[in-house]
């Protein structure tokens, strides 16, 4: 689709504009977490003229240049938080080695080997996504409380990897998918078994798509809301649940609510980029292939 | 699972490994204890209902499904929650798919604005939540202040507590973040169509238009089938934008069965009948994802 120099120089402006706008909530919003109140309360609402401040981190993580040197001071302050990023990085990492492992597993049986309802039972694991996290929550609270689990990494490890098991096996089904067969039939032509053509053959072909599982399964966990609002209280807390005690009753705390954003937006956008290559065939559970 | 005993494999000599069933395992037990055994749990709670005088649930039959039946606020956020979900879904596929189009080219610099857009998809709902709460602050927020430019918004109506509006201001952030979602995915299925289609077409001297309609657009089917799947899946659930953005309000104005179900178990301690309601979300995002599966030949 070659058009004209006038057709390509209105599709490149429209693209710029059109993503900008996109992009603006964000540039907004990582503003604001470098704005004092003044610049956060005003009217009309400053975009690019405001007075650059790092109170907001200092107020969250403990952040400061004190004469020039960056300082970190832990502790301190209603609103800090690195315990709770601490939190959210256990559960995160925690969730997806458990769904990593055992999506990993399936998804081998599921790409290599026929059995009666091999489709049904692929059809069962993508209908467990389909559950609303609500009609999930509510049972798991009462069982959570009847095992000591609420308010702890273990209970929120493992919700959230139940959570992301639908996605990592069908994706990883789809890599190893890509995988071909006859690799694993010479290597048993050869005498290896099963567990070892898994382990030696087929697992290091498919690192590329491990990765990406591993990179998304952390975001879900990352940016999951319901589960971590609904089965912690107070020990254990994730990043979007204590977003929500920005909100007090004497005002929005919106500077350090927005450091905390921005924070936790970094990390969980340099893991995409890194797995770009595979983000079309995560955000579809494996079925389009890029 | 008696019957899975084939290997795909011609069996030559066993080995060990070659049964489906030790690799399936961790994962069939896991699924089933966390989706079957709340599934159960959930019709079970059904037919109870906590008792604030004995502290203890109680059997109460179909109680909770008759009163479902009669609830207009039941049925006031079903229809909530379509208005969402047709909406969100309508605006998010033709908009994804207007940029996709837009940015199917090979310009400089169109990588990294698919970088950018990217972005959207890793920040927490909550947050967005939040990030649109101070945008639509009728007197510091951005998105007020241009819309009161215009003439849109008065002054005086708070975009979010305004019965009309309030919906479309959440909206507004469920748009926002997941737009670009359909165009990664719509721009994945563009930039994989062959070219000796649209190389007949320009010979024949088509129009732009009748290029996309008869030839884009029946080529991309199944690529929008499983967006629109796996978006419509989420957006029938939706729950963080409204929890942190509006509780519902004004009144019942963005009531989803999602946030409905949540308040009436966790806020109201009415177990059974949340229970109820989350029952009814899941019965129909079932049927409903199962139809179109069906329907639309989505496979997996």
């Amino acid at each position: 689709m070659h058009g004209t120099k006038f057709a390509r120089t209105i599709r490149f402006i429209a693209a710029w504009l059109l993503v900008g706008l996109f992009f603006f909530p964000i540039y907004y919003w990582t503003s604001v977490a470098f704005r004092n109140g003044r610049d956060i309360f005003s009217r009309p609402p400053k975009i690019f003229d405001f007075e650059p401040t790092i109170a907001n981190f200092n107020a969250v993580f403990g952040i400061s240049f004190e004469g020039g040197v960056p300082q970190i001071t832990p502790g301190g302050g209603n609103f800090y938080m690195a315990p709770r990023l601490w939190d959210s990085i256990v559960i995160g990492v925690g969730s997806t080695l458990i769904a990593v492992a055992i999506a990993t597993l399936a998804a081998y049986a599921l790409s290599r080997m026929r059995f009666k309802g091999s489709h049904h039972f692929v059809g069962w694991v993508l209908s467990t996504r389909m559950l609303p996290p609500v009609a999930v929550a509510v049972p798991m609270f009462f069982i959570y409380r009847q095992f000591n689990l609420l308010d702890t990494y273990t209970g929120m490890i493992i919700i959230h990897a139940i959570m992301n098991l639908p996605l990592a096996v069908l994706l990883m089904k789809s890599f190893f998918d890509d995988v071909p067969n006859e690799i694993d039939e010479s290597a048993t032509i050869d005498g290896a078994s099963r567990w070892t053509i898994f382990r030696r053959i087929v697992l290091p072909m498919a690192k590329g798509g491990i990765a990406a599982t591993a990179v998304l399964c952390f975001i879900f966990s990352w940016t999951e809301f319901l589960f971590a609002l609904t089965l912690t209280q107070t020990d254990v807390r994730t990043v979007p649940v204590v977003s929500t005690t920005f909100v007090t009753s004497v005002g929005t705390a919106w500077g350090n609510m927005a450091a905390l954003g921005a924070a936790a937006i970094l990390p969980a956008f340099i893991f995409v980029l890194a797995v770009q290559k595979h983000l079309v065939r995560g955000l579809t559970m494996g079925s389009l292939k890029q | 699972m008696s019957a899975a005993t084939n290997s795909g494999i011609k069996r030559s000599r066993r080995h060990i490994g070659d049964h489906p069933l030790p690799w399936l395992l961790p994962l069939i037990l896991l699924l089933v204890t966390f989706t079957i055994y709340p599934f159960f749990y959930n019709v079970w709670l059904s037919f109870h209902e906590f008792a604030p005088l004995s502290r203890s649930l109680e059997y109460v039959g179909l109680q909770n499904w008759s009163q479902l039946l009669g609830d207009t606020r039941f049925w006031q956020s079903l229809s909530i929650t379509l208005a969402y979900f047709v909406v969100a879904l309508t605006l998010e596929l033709v908009i994804g798919m207007c940029i996709a189009l837009l940015l199917d080219a090979d310009e400089p610099g169109f990588g990294l604005l698919r970088a950018l857009l990217t972005m959207n998809l890793v920040i927490p709902p909550a947050i967005v939540g939040y990030m649109y709460l101070l945008m639509e602050d009728p007197q510091f927020g951005v998105i007020s202040f241009v819309l009161q430019m215009f003439g849109l918004v008065d002054t005086s109506t708070p975009i979010l507590s305004s019965p009309s509006l309030a919906l479309a201001g959440v909206l507004l952030a469920e748009i926002w973040q997941w737009t670009p979602f359909m165009v990664l995915i719509l721009l994945a299925g563009l930039r994989s169509l062959p070219t000796e289609p649209y190389e007949a077409a320009m010979i024949d001297g088509a129009s732009a238009f009748q290029t996309f309609w008869r030839l884009t657009l029946p080529m991309m089917w199944k690529v929008i089938a499983i967006a629109v799947l796996i978006r419509g899946i989420d957006l029938f659930r939706v729950f963080d934008y409204v929890f942190v953005m509006t509780s519902g309000g004004p009144g019942t104005a963005t009531y989803t069965l999602s946030y409905y179900s949540w308040q009436q178990t966790f806020s109201f301690i009415k177990w059974g009948y949340g229970a109820t309601l989350s029952l009814v979300t899941l019965i129909i995002v079932l049927v409903v994802a199962n139809i179109f599966v069906k329907f639309a030949k989505v496979r997996w």
